[in-house]
């Protein structure tokens, strides 16, 4: 590579760099979005933000409805047909299932 | 200023962010670090176990690069309790359960360092590590795991060496292993669980089930004592009864409510409230404590010398900037790797929280999921669920939060490694 072309790299690196810090000094710093935290219960199985990798379920970008209705079904099953998801279904209000799901569902898969 | 220079200080947050973005590219999956959220805060992490690992890199990811993150921890790499039990049936190496830091420290720009942090200056807000270095912060958190306390008769390293715990993977995993294959036919194997709180409450069960399984088969005729200082089985009581009772019948004699007064390393000889018993192998596990640091710190405030935390930040009672996840905090959830990940996140969210002059999420939830091997085919597991409850300033478990596997099967045994997997993968990738 040219030492031409290794300055015009930095310069417009230096341009995303000066936009990237007004950007900042205009932003007030926001409350982080709704329902992350809560959805971070399944990034464990799940990958982060629900981007699975190694096997279970990717949940990332999936419809926000089917997903809560999905975790309501399995909240509703008992005796032997409660699978591990199943189990965890329980312990979040209906409130919070929503919140859980529409984050998963904002995600790029 | 010379143009490399100015590159340098001019274009490197675009171009780490550029980086980061290719790598998320490359990977798919895993996130990136954001350069714009406009929160600037020093984190140090003391520990780079299952909470340490999680709470580093879920800073970087939800506090953005102004939030800067040092990890203190002193092995090059760490080795999963989890899984650990496998090593005993040779189903595992202890290789296959160690994951550096490496991935942390490119990935998410947490600078790594390997040393051993002494000292705790939370007036001064500054780590002081072994080598000299002094370490400064706007938010500590500490998470070091569990210290152990000492059995009486099992004072020396020599003692130790002989009866070994393997409660901590690593040396005295393969020491077990080491003992458990020269065992004869016919031989004692005794484990001694202590009374709660401890480290993976399934974790002596599952044992005494891995251990049982491989000498029924390798060294017929063996018994597997358990001398369990608890009133009954403390986790999975169903699944684990009918693994005592039924899969592992007559090679598992399983005993509630039993004291160890002391153990004699060199007749192999334990003194208990059931009388005396001699073994060929005694794995002892002692009762434990919060990590040293946090002893030495004056941050081990709770009852049996765990630190006792806020659970909406995880913030010492006593240290305000200090907080403290994992095994060594005394909560109400179990002590435990998924558990651990979990109050990492709630700490990191937290911390973010705070920098950025914001409250800390007020309801709080987590989960646990847990799988236990009881054969070298089949597993169980354990959920658990927790939420904040304001009443008591606590996490309670919630109502049905508390589910285990309805049968002991195969599938489960082939889903316990997507488990871990998937476990590791958001802790250490």
């Amino acid at each position: 590579m040219s030492k031409t072309r290794l300055w015009v790299r930095a310069l417009s690196a230096t341009a995303l760099s000066l936009a990237a810090v007004s950007a900042q000094a205009q932003t007030t710093v926001s409350a982080p979005p709704a329902g992350r935290l809560l959805a971070s219960n399944c990034f464990q199985c799940h990958g982060y933000n629900g981007r699975s990798s190694k096997g279970f379920e990717i949940l990332a970008g999936e419809s926000a409805s089917e997903i809560y209705n999905e975790l309501r079904e399995m909240r509703q099953k008992t005796g032997s047909d409660v699978g591990i998801m199943e189990a965890h279904s329980h312990g979040y209000t209906d409130a919070q299932l929503k919140l859980i799901a529409t984050y998963l569902s904002k995600q790029t898969p | 200023m010379n143009r490399r220079d100015f590159f340098r200080f001019t274009g490197f947050g675009a171009s780490a962010a550029l980086l980061s973005r290719l790598a998320d590219a490359a990977t798919g999956q895993l996130g990136f670090v954001p350069t714009n959220t406009g929160i600037k805060g020093r984190v140090v992490v003391i520990g780079g176990g299952m909470a340490g690992a999680t709470v580093a890199k879920y800073l970087r990811l939800w506090g953005g690069s102004g939030v800067t993150v040092t990890l203190v921890e002193r092995d090059a790499a760490y080795t999963s309790n989890i899984l650990s039990n496998l090593v005993l049936n040779g189903q595992r190496t202890l290789t296959s359960l160690q994951f550096g830091y490496s991935t942390l420290a490119s990935r998410y720009g947490i600078k790594v360092v390997r040393g051993e942090a002494k000292a705790i200056d939370h007036v001064g807000h500054k780590v002081l590590l072994a080598d000299g270095t002094s370490l400064p912060y706007d938010r500590l958190v500490v998470a070091p795991g569990i210290e152990f306390n000492v059995i009486p008769g099992l004072e020396t390293a020599a003692a130790q060496a002989k009866v070994p715990h393997a409660w901590k993977a690593g040396a005295q995993t393969t020491t077990l292993k080491n003992q458990i294959a020269a065992m004869p036919s016919g031989g004692t194997f005794v484990m001694t669980i202590p009374a709660k709180p401890y480290r993976c409450p399934p974790g002596p069960y599952e044992r005494a089930c891995v251990v049982a399984d491989w000498l029924k088969r390798y060294r017929p005729g063996s018994k597997v004592i358990v001398l369990d200082a608890n009133s009954g089985i403390l986790a999975e009581p169903e699944n684990f009864s009918h693994a005592f009772d039924v899969i592992h019948q007559g090679v598992i004699d399983y005993h509630p409510g039993v004291t160890i007064n002391s153990i004699n390393a060199s007749t192999m000889t334990l003194n208990t409230s059931m009388g005396a018993l001699r073994a060929n192998v005694i794995n002892a596990i002692p009762s434990q404590r919060a990590g040293s640091i946090l002893t030495a710190s004056g941050l081990a405030n709770a009852p049996g010398q765990w630190a006792d935390v806020n659970v909406l930040t995880y913030q010492s009672t006593v240290a305000p900037g200090v907080h403290i996840i994992g095994d060594s905090s005394a909560t109400t959830q179990p002590k435990a790797g998924h558990i651990a990940n979990q109050e990492a996140k709630i700490c990191a969210d937290a911390i973010v929280r705070l920098l950025a002059g914001l409250s800390p999420d007020p309801a709080p939830v987590t989960n646990s999921a847990c799988y236990s091997p009881i054969t070298s085919q089949t597993a169980s597991w354990l959920s658990s669920r927790f939420a904040y409850d304001p009443a008591t300033a606590k996490m309670a478990l919630v109502a049905g939060g508390l589910v285990e596997a309805p049968s002991i099967s195969k599938d489960n045994y082939e889903e316990m490694f997507k488990w871990f997997n998937t476990l590791m993968e958001d802790s250490f990738a």
